[in-house]
């Protein structure tokens, strides 16, 4: 069948990454556009609280990004920062000043003026908190020190030491400009997405907590980014969010045409949604590898063999192969391809369970009785906690610890609930070895990954855990500080080269993948696309006849 | 009667502020709490000072007789807190999820008892002995069908492959048809077993010779003398089956994407989210005492033996 030849084409490319603009924008051409209507998407989980800084949750970012506009505009494919609802820019040499032009006429949908003054009380409470309404700073912001309104369209920013990621800080889901009104409620009270006032292509027209949500397209929207194809307002009406959690009954929904863009499809369901002729978008999330992370706080990891016997123990290529799909790439270095200052370190990352062996060997811990592995009569049994949003995590782990006892290694892998998973995902000697993720499109996530004071992944001394008993890297920190405040950008990805590097000699990290966010939706919806870090962006899309 | 009655609501208030200082007790023993599931996750990236403020904010700090004491004066002003995950207040959510859960509980609760009675009749008055001992196993089936695969099996049947009914947009009587089936029957199975078991007791009774050798029918003996008699027990487990009723609906609200308490529970069981379950816990022993009550009080109306006993002095 012709149709479904074309599908199967139209998948394969997305499959191939990073062309998604360009196919969605020529697939366009073809056809005229069809104005109207009201778009059905299913989401796996209610949103949470959407005080924007907190909109890193994926059901959270596929409410905001529709709602609010940034100050800038990250294209997905260049990953450039380009104008949106500032015009233009300047930045002083060591980063620590940053004026905005803002684009004149922009209004909230409460209709205040989203000027100079509106942007300046945004990134002060997103940079500094605010503890009267208990709102929390935001993670990608980081030294900031105030601002200054210069004349009504004009905005600066000062900051304590070279911030150079603000600039890309200002594109992300996190930084989405929201109205005064929204701004001056208590945190607790954001969890309502009606009161969410943003100046975004669309508005919040009802909700029903935990269940739906109604937006509407706003008819005077004429802000959107300067460079994208589609201006003016939204295609659609409208759209209608519906939290279905249940997988077989979101897939059924979609392919019954019940809907029209569904969220998170397993691996394993791809090729059902694909034979019917509908389309999976595999958006990449262009951040941190899906990895194993290693806690060397925790004596049984803090042997460096240990963990480079782990690291070659563990065969990724199995994992994706027997787990994933092409839409799930095997991973060549702590970040993904698609990020910023990637540097292939596959050499480093064979799968070789004879060097496993080895290095174990070498490190003291002998096979005992029982086929595993000892040292003074300690058994080498590591635990791990599953995670619950990162896709078929479970079934991963379970498939590591099974390569892991090839070599005389035991993993247990913990399922638990969230408040002891958190607990003791604080405590290395609990859990010497976890899961990680994280998806953002600027060098400053490895940064934000391992720094002590940040996500701290390592379990460093120094952050929010007060079970660490001396685990520091000095190096690792110092490369990272550096990455914060490098202002020339070659002699920044140079660094991200260098922790690369640095963390996989180390053993402190098994990339396993590159993770999407995997969505399917009907074949008569065009123009769908996604911010750089895979959140879906209904602006331009429409519904074809 | 006003002094059995008062007894009992004063026994009924005494179950509540039990329910309700041990869920606070046991909420509290738990590992971990929502302040922690929700900031100390590394999406918010917030430091241990950042942490420790909002803790103090949220009076997290406190000591446990003073946070328990300030939780039963804001219950008893109607305060419930605020859902530290969801970010807003649980009288918002429950305002949301209440009413539907109500009107499903109800509604699957009053098609069980109507499939309990067609089974129990159909399977009584059959003459076919075939047939007969079909439908009397039915409740076994129906028992053994997990709530979740039944739901999942209706929505691929009748909405997904005969698109009878949509489940996405569905209007306010669509919305309920298969839910409703998928709660009534596991529900209805062991009412109907037992009022099944309880009818062929009585009909063994040497009183039904009697009325039948007397010349009533079959069908009139069922109706008049046994139905009555059989149906005491069954009425015990209706009670009890209410919290059977609140767990399915956890499971059909997630399979439909209906909106209720069944969903906000599991929600905030995952995130540890304490005063959302602190109001659930309160709310299920409220309906479950209201409803033994009420069934304990229709013991007598039904059965005149039970009422003169607990009626008239000792």
């Amino acid at each position: 069948m012709i149709q479904s030849k074309y599908h199967r084409f139209l998948t394969g490319a997305f499959a191939s990454l990073a062309s998604i603009a360009v196919l969605a924008g020529s697939a366009a051409a073809q056809q005229a556009v069809n104005k109207g209507g009201t778009l059905i998407y299913l989401e796996q989980q209610p949103h949470t609280n959407l005080y924007p800084p907190a909109g890193g949750f994926y059901p959270n970012g596929g409410v905001l990004n529709q709602i609010t506009d940034k100050l800038t505009y990250q294209n997905p494919k260049t990953l450039e920062i380009e104008p949106w609802i500032a015009e233009s820019w300047t930045v002083n040499a060591d980063a620590t000043e940053y004026t905005f032009k803002i684009r004149p006429g922009v209004t909230f949908s409460d209709g205040t003026p989203l000027d100079a003054a509106a942007v300046a009380k945004n990134f002060d409470t997103y940079g500094l908190g605010n503890k009267d309404l208990k709102q929390p700073v935001s993670e990608v912001i980081t030294n900031y020190k105030g601002s200054e309104v210069v004349d009504p369209l004009t905005v600066k920013f000062f900051f304590t030491k070279p911030s150079v990621g603000f600039l890309q800080g200002t594109s992300v889901i996190g930084s989405g400009l929201v109205s005064l009104k929204t701004l001056a409620l208590p945190f607790d009270a954001l969890g309502d997405a009606t009161k969410i006032i943003g100046s975004g292509p669309f508005v919040v027209k009802s909700e029903v907590l935990g269940r739906e949500l109604v937006m509407e397209a706003r008819k005077d929207y004429k802000w959107g980014p300067a460079k994208l194809a589609h201006q003016g307002r939204a295609n659609l009406d409208g759209i209608k969010y519906v939290v279905t959690p249940e997988d077989s009954v979101r897939i059924g929904a979609l392919l019954a045409g019940q809907a029209h863009v569904i969220r998170q499809v397993q691996a394993y369901d791809e090729k059902q949604v694909q034979s019917k002729g509908f389309i999976i978008y595999a958006a990449p999330t262009r951040g941190v590898n899906n990895s194993v992370v290693f806690r060397p706080d925790n004596p049984l990891v803090s042997d460096i063999r240990v963990r480079k016997a782990l690291l070659h123990a563990t065969n990724a290529k199995e994992i994706v192969a027997t787990l994933f799909s092409a839409n799930y790439p095997q991973a060549k270095s702590i970040i993904a391809s698609t990020a910023q200052g990637y540097v292939d370190q596959s050499a480093k990352l064979a799968y070789d369970p004879a060097l496993a062996a080895r290095l174990l060997d070498e490190a003291g811990w002998t096979i005992g009785p029982k086929g595993l592995r000892q040292k003074d009569g300690k058994e080498l049994v590591l635990q791990a906690y599953e995670s619950p949003p990162q896709p078929q995590n479970k079934e991963t782990l379970q498939l590591v610890a099974q390569q892991w006892a090839k070599v005389g290694v035991k993993l247990n892998v913990l399922a638990g609930d969230a408040g002891s998973r958190v607990a003791d995902n604080l405590d290395p000697m609990k859990t010497p070895v976890a899961p990680a993720m994280v998806g953002r499109a600027d060098p400053d996530v490895i940064r934000s990954q391992y720094y002590p004071t940040t996500r701290n992944v390592l379990m460093q001394k120094g952050g929010v855990s007060t079970k660490v008993q001396n685990f520091t890297d000095g190096k690792l920190n110092a490369l990272l500080e550096e990455i914060a405040a490098a202002t020339d950008p070659v002699k920044r990805l140079a660094l991200v080269g260098e922790v690369q590097a640095y963390v996989i000699d180390q053993g402190y990290t098994i990339p396993i993948f590159e993770e999407p966010q995997a969505f399917a939706a009907s074949p008569k919806v065009k123009d769908f696309t996604f911010e750089a870090v895979g959140r879906p962006s209904f602006y331009a899309t429409w519904i074809s006849k | 009667m006003v002094r059995y009655l008062l007894g009992r609501v004063g026994q009924a208030l005494a179950v509540l502020a039990l329910t309700f200082t041990a869920a606070f007790l046991l909420l509290q023993v738990l590992p971990g709490d929502a302040i922690m599931i929700k900031f100390m996750s590394p999406d918010m990236g917030l430091t241990a000072d950042q942490i420790a403020e909002i803790r103090a904010s949220y009076g997290a700090d406190r000591p446990l007789w003073e946070r328990y004491f300030t939780t039963v004066g804001n219950f008893l002003t109607g305060n419930f807190g605020i859902s530290i995950q969801a970010g807003v207040p649980v009288s918002q959510q429950l305002a949301t999820n209440l009413p539907p859960t109500l009107l499903l509980a109800s509604l699957a609760f009053a098609a069980a008892l109507i499939l309990t009675i067609l089974l129990a009749s159909l399977s009584n008055m059959v003459g076919m002995e075939w047939l007969r001992a079909g439908l009397q196993s039915l409740p076994s089936l129906f028992i053994s069908v997990p709530v979740f695969w039944l739901g999942i099996m209706l929505i691929q049947i009748f909405s997904f492959q005969l698109g009878l009914v949509s489940v996405i947009s569905p209007g306010p009587v669509e919305k309920l048809v298969l839910p409703v089936l998928t709660l009534a029957i596991p529900i209805s199975a062991p009412l109907a077993q037992i009022l099944m078991r309880n009818i062929d007791q009585v009909l063994a009774q040497p009183f039904v010779a009697v009325a039948r050798a007397k010349g009533a029918s079959r069908n009139w003996v069922l109706w008049r003398h046994v139905a009555r008699n059989a149906i005491m027990p069954t009425l015990t487990i209706a009670g009890v089956l209410f919290g059977e009723l609140l767990a399915g609906a956890v499971v059909t609200e997630a399979v439909f994407g209906l909106s209720g308490l069944g969903g906000l529970t599991y929600q905030a069981v995952g995130n540890h989210d304490t005063a959302v379950l602190q109001a659930i816990v309160v709310i299920s022993a409220l309906a479950f005492v209201t409803i033994n009550l009420i069934v304990d009080l229709l013991y007598p109306v039904l059965d005149p033996r039970l009422g003169s006993r607990s009626g008239a002095p000792a």
